[in-house]
């Protein structure tokens, strides 16, 4: 608006084009936030016929290039193994140690160095300083109780030519104390791929067997591994604190097995970087052909290089038939609005296609559904921030790693068939460790930030970038043309007054948004508060998870009366703001932190800003005093109070969560302490959604649930 | 030329040295054929080029059978694949998934390794500008007699070849190298062979004579691998080169095939992009070139039973090369080639006769000693000779050297330096 006032200053002198454009867009900030939104939803929507095949980026890798080695006479050691391993549970007394022993003793007959790595569990706290931190800077293990400890059995094989410096980890969690056959499988498919590269020539990094004790979870078992790999100790201090520990039972075995043990020792072993990881797990789950599901998703949304969901996707359909699945929201593949909405683009792209046989648009209804299931739980799981599996834990330290879950077609007790499996698991192994060893860098050539619709499809940054774009683009225009409307407000009488009114009016008027600012800091104030409450909340000893959560719902809520009650002067009446225009700048204000927050959340976790957007985005700009809309009682203004209140519902965190587990999980047996547990997963996770949540999205809901309810 | 008689007997030189010396104002192409060289280059890194260094150790063990000695070839070689950890045959190469061959043998002198290959040096080889430390053997030592074949492999586009992943070769450089080359009377003839992609476009800035090019694809074709080797895990060979491999492989050092039977010899469907040769630089017929004019080593060497027997028996006279008596795919066409090839060979000795008249007085000297047929009494014979010529020879040549630095020579070397 200053542009206007220069104009009437000195008339001959023309507006740069770009500002022309700024109050062009300003003016009409209705029709563009209608527009905008709308295409941002709906490109959304189009993501999954924007969606690109994969390709291997990486010329290197050249996977599938080299004939399997893997043989039936590996596969039949990896059957001695996973018999003996079965066998020793029948005595469940002393499995655990027996079958780490097993384990050891086997890898060690391959040539392998082999070492035990002992671990305490951590519990999952939050910690409200630790989030974005590394996971090693200042959690030292203090005090752990000797009690429960877990023990990781590592095998490391050199590579015979190689410089040492890097190194492929291949991980099976393994749960010594209650295992069964499932969990003995992984084992054997690891085992028989560890046997064959003892003896390969042609490996160029070293290969790291992880059997990760997952008693205590997959996760912190891999994690603690990854703690002491990189963080080199090298005083004695951590040995005695572990010798500490050691109970009765220990030294015995040390005494009975002693020639193994020497060999099998608790010194960590470490090798170089590692190029790539690959968990492994086996489950059974009835499917109809041979499965791999693939999990991919690392804490805040990172994801591991394309290159390496591409190497193992080609590999396991080109090479051994399987049948490769991501996950998917399955309540999605039976909605109706889907159906439609792919047959409209269905005919959409063969419309297209009849003017110009070139282009390519448009794909079959049941690939829509299929793309758009898929892409709805990639956006989810990127989204929470939490890890899908024991793979996140590479993520972490920039260590490229996927969870590869394979699922037989029938059942393991057939012996043939076991051994079919394993032959087929192990080559595919086998050849993603041959296609990562050829691997000259760390994966850098494809995407690191990319959404899958299918295990072969994927739309990169640059395609979903423009869906949160055109949904956030409304917001500063909006903000603007709410600022610009207000210093246009006053009325002509004041104008008049304040003509003679001295210079401190005009100064106060000039810098009256200040007023809503500092509501709108008290606001995000006790937003990080809100997100600091459930410290203290989970101190509180034997509480169920619903009292925590009612627990927290009135504190916030306590705490907002308290802070409004210390800090909300009235401000406005000093510098005589007219109510109506105080609404409209508060609504600015609140808009203009929102668009900070979201541009600033995007480029943490893209995933969470773009669905923070989709619900925040339409209520922000909505909102509008209900008594303005109701007093005036026409059927327009009914409505969008109506909208209002619906969207207010809806975007309030704990609603959302609720109505979104009702649509995809059923209402039946939902109660409050859902959403305390969801909410602790994420901070136990240190997922910057929950920081988003807090300190975001809730204080902007506030906002504008103010503005709905503003006495004017 | 100097340096590379210089390790003869000094009879040799003051002969030659007269002869050249009067020869010298004809122009380069009535020049001999002296020797033969060879400048092997593969310029791309990492184990997935495995099928570039193989390409170019291929290319290497044919023109070494075929008669370049191991001294006459510079072979540059960007990465060592035979000891890349990955390879699953440690310190072997091959170029075929049978393994039958390994071409990473015993005799496999590599003489810019690594990063050593990079546009600097191979600009150095070309034109002959080396640091003083550079070893003889580093060095192309080539005159104005030599035909040299110059092979290139790796990564190519329009009008550049990459050279190590982190410089790329383009034509205009090519063909400024080309052209120092000529002006400093490094080559006779030269024939660039060139298999990346884009090939043809490397030569469209050539213009030096004498110059012939062939490339395994036109300006917006690719080159590709032949077969992959599924047990080593990487394609092992280029078609275009795999299919030159299996046309010289039907050949020996003394068969006559022609130029345009190789040029002609690639088939596009084959290659699955079109072979390219530039002739218009070139004066002579393809047909009446042998490949081993360039593939091969002309140089003729008589075998003896007595070492000094070499002095003497050393005339222009052409051996007379036996031809092998199964001749391959066109016998009319290689009779005809054969029987021309031997007509040019004997008006240069007539040319050379007529040039040079201490030949013939050579020729008879050499018939007399023939005769007779006490080899002892030759030998005593010879070195008594060799006493007084000595001594003439020595006077000759550092008169000769005064008048080189003072004359053109002299002149024309400063400049290219």
């Amino acid at each position: 608006m200053a542009g206007t006032k220069v104009q009437s200053e000195v008339p001959k002198t023309r507006q740069r084009p770009i500002v022309r454009l700024g109050v062009l867009l300003i003016s009409h900030s209705l029709l563009v936030s209608v527009v905008c939104c709308t295409a941002g939803v709906l490109a959304l929507l189009l993501l999954p016929v924007l969606a690109k095949n994969t390709y291997i980026s990486e010329n290197a890798l050249m996977p599938g290039s080299a004939s399997s080695m893997l043989s039936n006479q590996e596969v039949s050691e990896a059957n001695k193994l996973i018999k003996d391993i079965t066998s020793l549970y029948s005595k469940p007394s002393t499995a655990a140690i027996e079958s780490r022993r097993l384990i050891a003793q086997y890898m060690s007959n391959l040539g392998a160095e082999v070492n035990y790595h002992k671990f305490h569990p951590q519990p999952n706290e939050f910690h409200p300083l630790h989030f974005f931190s590394s996971p090693d800077a200042g959690m030292i293990q203090e005090n752990f109780s000797c009690a429960s400890y877990g023990v990781n059995t590592v095998g490391v094989i050199r590579a015979p030519r190689g410089d040492g410096k890097e190194a492929i980890v291949l991980m099976t969690p393994y749960n010594s104390v209650n295992g069964d056959l499932q969990e003995a499988l992984p084992l054997g498919i690891a085992y028989s791929v560890f046997s064959l590269l003892t003896q390969v020539t042609w490996l160029a990094k070293d290969i790291i067997w992880l059997v990760a004790d997952s008693q205590y979870g997959e996760y912190a078992a891999v994690a603690a591994w990854l703690r002491d790999y990189h963080t080199p100790v090298f005083s004695d201090l951590s040995s005695l604190n572990t010798e500490l520990c050691h109970d009765g039972s220990y030294i015995l075995d040390l005494k009975e097995n002693s020639n193994l043990e020497r060999k099998i020792s608790y010194e960590f072993r470490r090798s170089g970087t590692m190029a790539a990881a690959l968990v492994l797990k086996v489950v059974y789950r009835n499917e109809v052909e041979d499965t791999l599901s693939i999990f991919a998703e690392a804490s805040n949304g990172q994801m591991p290089n394309l290159d390496l969901i591409n190497i193992v996707n080609y590999l396991a359909v080109h090479r051994q038939g399987y049948h490769v699945k991501v996950e998917k929201v399955w309540s999605l593949l039976n909605s109706k609005w889907l159906k439609i909405l792919g047959e409209i683009f269905e005919s959409l792209g063969k419309f297209v296609k009849s003017l110009n046989p070139d282009w390519k648009f448009g794909i079959p209804v049941a690939e829509y559904i299929e793309g758009t299931a898929t892409l709805a739980s990639s956006l989810y799981y990127q989204a929470i921030g939490v890890p899908t599996g024991p793979h996140g834990a590479f993520r972490d330290y920039q260590v490229d790693a996927i969870t590869l879950e394979i699922s037989p077609r029938v059942s393991f007790n057939n012996k043939d068939r076991r051994n079919d499996f394993l032959l087929q698991g192990g080559r595919l192994i086998e050849g993603v460790i041959r296609s990562v060893n050829n691997l000259l860098e760390k994966f850098h050539q494809s995407f690191f930030l990319y959404l899958l619709t299918s295990p072969s499809k994927f739309v990169s940054v640059g395609v979903y970038m423009i869906a949160f774009a055109l949904l956030v683009a409304p917001l500063p225009v909006v903000a603007a043309s709410l600022y610009a409307e207000t210093l246009n407000l006053i009325p002509t009488s004041e104008k008049e007054k304040s003509a003679a009114d001295d210079e401190l009016g005009s100064v106060l008027r000039s810098w009256k948004w200040l007023n809503s600012a500092k509501r709108v800091f008290i606001v995000h104030l006790w937003g990080a508060m809100v997100s600091l409450f459930p410290y203290f909340i989970s101190q509180i000893p034997n509480c169920t998870p619903t009292t925590n959560f009612h627990v927290w719902f009135l504190l916030s809520v306590f705490s907002l009366v308290i802070l409004k009650w210390i800090l909300g002067s009235p401000f406005s009446q000093l510098c005589g703001l007219q109510p109506q225009e105080e609404w409209a700048i508060l609504k600015s204000v609140t808009i203009s932190s929102f668009f900070i927050g979201l541009c600033l959340m995007s480029v943490i976790n893209f995933a969470t800003a773009e669905i923070g957007a989709l619900l925040m985005v339409p209520t922000s700009l909505m909102a509008h005093p209900l008594k303005l809309d109701v007093r005036g009682g026409r059927f327009l203004r009914f409505s969008r109070a109506i909208c209002n209140l619906v969207l207010g519902v809806i975007s309030f965190p704990p609603a959302t969560f609720f109505i979104l587990k009702g649509m995809f999980e059923g209402y039946s047996g939902i109660n409050a302490g859902d959403f305390w547990n969801w909410v602790e997963s994420l901070w136990a996770w240190n997922s910057a959604t929950y920081l988003y949540i807090g300190m975001v999205h809730l204080p902007c809901w506030v906002l504008c649930v103010h503005v709905l309810l503003h006495p004017c | 030329m100097y340096g590379s008689l210089g390790s003869r007997s000094p009879v040799m030189l003051m002969f030659l040295l007269l002869c050249t010396s009067i020869a010298f104002s004809a122009s380069a192409e009535t020049t001999l054929h002296t020797n033969n060289w060879a400048v092997l280059v593969c310029t791309s890194r990492f184990w997935f080029n495995y099928r570039h260094m193989a390409n170019t150790l291929s290319l290497y063990r044919t023109v070494k059978r075929l008669g370049i000695p191991d001294e006459r070839i510079i072979l540059m070689l960007a990465d060592d694949m035979a000891c890349n950890a990955r390879n699953k045959y440690p310190a072997q190469v091959f170029n075929n998934e049978n393994h039958r061959l390994n071409l990473y043998g015993d005799n496999v002198e590599v003489d810019y390794r690594g990063y050593e290959v990079t546009i600097e040096n191979f600009f150095r080889v070309l034109t002959g500008r080396h640091e003083t430390a550079v070893p003889r053997s580093k060095r192309l030592l080539s005159d104005e007699g030599s035909h040299i074949l110059l092979y290139m492999t790796g990564h190519g586009g329009d009008e550049f070849l990459k050279f190590q992943d982190s410089e790329e070769l383009q034509s205009h450089d090519l063909a400024d190298a080309v052209k120092q080359m000529k002006e400093k009377r490094r080559f006779k003839e030269l024939l660039i062979m060139v298999d990346t992609c884009q090939a043809a476009t490397l030569f469209s800035q050539l213009h030096s004579p004498g110059v012939l090019a062939i490339g395994s694809s036109k300006k917006g074709e690719n080159s590709y691998s032949h077969h992959l080797d599924s047990d080593v895990g990487v394609s092992v060979v280029d078609r275009f080169t795999y299919y030159t491999l299996a046309f010289f492989e039907k050949l020996n050092m003394y068969d006559n095939a022609s130029l345009s039977s190789l040029f002609t010899s690639y088939n596009p469907n084959l290659l699955m992009s079109t072979a390219y040769y530039r002739t218009d630089l070139y004066q002579r017929n393809l047909e009446e070139v042998p490949v081993t004019n360039f593939f091969g080593s002309v140089m003729e060497t008589i075998h003896t039973d007595y070492a000094y027997k070499i002095l003497s028996k050393k005339t222009f006279e052409k051996v007379k090369i036996k031809m092998p008596s199964e001749e391959p795919v066109d016998h009319n066409e290689q009779r005809s080639l054969q029987n021309s090839n031997v007509q040019d060979q004997t008006s240069d000795t007539k040319t050379e006769a007529q040039q040079c008249p201490f030949t013939s007085t050579w020729n008879s000297f050499n018939k007399k000693m023939e005769k007779i047929e006490n080899i002892d009494s030759l030998v005593s014979y010879g070195l008594l000779i060799m006493l007084p010529l000595l001594l003439i020879s020595t006077w000759l040549s550092r008169f000769w050297s005064s008048d080189e630095t003072n004359g053109g020579f002299g002149g024309m070397s400063n400049r290219c330096k």
